[in-house]
């Protein structure tokens, strides 16, 4: 199955969880990652400056301690780079494939008439907030993470504790998977 | 007591006469008893097991008191069977808001299972991974030493230890109890 989400990752200042997610080739008519590992964890990477970047921007206009980032940087005409950070300094990062999305029937019949403005806006282009539910899913599984008693966050973070782990919860990178799988453009709930 | 007068018992206690408390707080609590022993004691599983049931030991001696008072209860339970019924309906009802199945009894009346459909304890908890913890840790422990202590303040002494749970994989979450022996009421010995 195609997904429009390529990867999705939880990063605080080292990754977290990075889930990677195949999408489709038509070239080959397969389904396999868009990049290799190694490659999306550079572009992983290069957020977190981005995020730097902005939240001082931020601090210095006094507007959005929290929250969506909105588009971080787009890595090339397919490729888009997401972000949203907690208060905590967790940053999600979500990679959104332009062209890997799922068009169902009705989806594409309102496209070629066009007489759907709503789908025929989700085609064109990400709009503002549309990645929210994504991240509202993502911070609800970290959240359900979080209250594991045998989670223990200074495990994972560098300046703090022995740092450096990376998340092995299933019940976390089972709800990962759920969301990258779920998403495309216009779904309002996960 | 007929079952359906013990559901109707705990519902109106729980409703009327129990102080209510942050569910989030009671396991947030609990999730970090039970971490801070698995670190104390270095991950050895079994004396964590054993520590729970001391604690819930503890507990249950007071907290019969606290029980027969919310609860009226008068007069003792006339076999062990309605003991079940009244624990299950009214003891997990009014101080967890949750009713366990009571089930597989043994034919002489003396060893019943409780099947925990929810556990308010264990939302949100993952074992930890380590390949120890899945076989060894009874989470909910604490629940067994409870059921001891309270049983023991009104002359009964039992048994109890959790068969499954479903934090480790199994379908259910089960609890068994044994009915020991009463204790008689021991008189202080005579002097002639």
């Amino acid at each position: 199955m195609a997904t429009a989400i390529p990867s999705i990752a939880c990063l605080g200042n080292n990754p977290l969880h990075t889930s990677i997610f195949p999408s489709y080739d038509p070239s080959s008519n397969s389904f396999r990652p868009m990049r290799t590992p190694l490659q999306f964890s550079l572009i992983l990477s290069s957020t977190l400056d981005v995020f730097e970047l902005r939240s001082r921007q931020n601090a210095a206009a006094g507007v959005g301690l929290t929250g969506d980032f909105g588009l971080l940087h787009a890595v090339d005409d397919r490729l888009a780079a997401y972000g949203f950070e907690t208060n905590t300094g967790t940053r999600f990062v979500v990679i959104v494939d332009m062209r890997g999305r799922r068009i169902d029937g009705a989806l594409a019949a309102g496209l070629a008439d066009g007489r759907d403005k709503r789908i025929a806006g989700a085609a064109a282009g990400l709009r503002e907030g549309e990645m929210r539910p994504v991240f509202k899913a993502m911070q609800v599984a970290y959240i359900r993470l979080m209250q594991n008693p045998f989670f223990d966050p200074d495990d994972h973070s560098p300046p703090a504790g022995q740092g450096g782990r990376k998340i092995t919860s299933r019940k976390f990178a089972e709800d990962m998977r759920r969301i990258g799988e779920a998403w495309t453009p216009g779904v309002t709930s996960l | 007591m007929a079952s359906s007068k013990a559901s109707r018992l705990g519902e109106e206690v729980w409703k009327t006469r129990m102080d209510k408390v942050n569910a989030e707080l009671v396991v947030l609590t609990y999730g970090t008893i039970v971490a801070q022993l698995c670190k104390d004691f270095d991950s050895d599983y079994v004396e964590v097991n054993k520590q729970l049931d001391k604690m819930g030991y503890n507990i249950g001696l007071r907290l019969i008191e606290d029980y027969l008072a919310k609860s009226n209860t008068v007069r003792r339970c006339s076999n062990f069977r309605e003991t079940a019924e009244m624990i299950a309906k009214v003891g997990f009802k009014i101080f967890l808001n949750i009713t366990p199945t009571i089930t597989n009894w043994t034919s002489d009346g003396k060893q019943f299972s409780l099947v925990f459909d929810e556990n308010p304890f264990a939302d949100f908890v993952e074992l930890p991974d380590d390949g120890r913890a899945q076989d060894e840790l009874w989470y909910s422990n604490i629940l067994c030493g409870v059921l001891r202590g309270a049983l023991e303040m009104v002359q009964m002494q039992v048994e109890a230890h959790f068969v499954s749970d479903v934090l480790r994989g199994n379908d259910t979450t089960e609890m068994r109890v044994s009915l020991i022996r009463y204790i008689d009421d021991e008189l202080p010995p005579e002097d002639d």
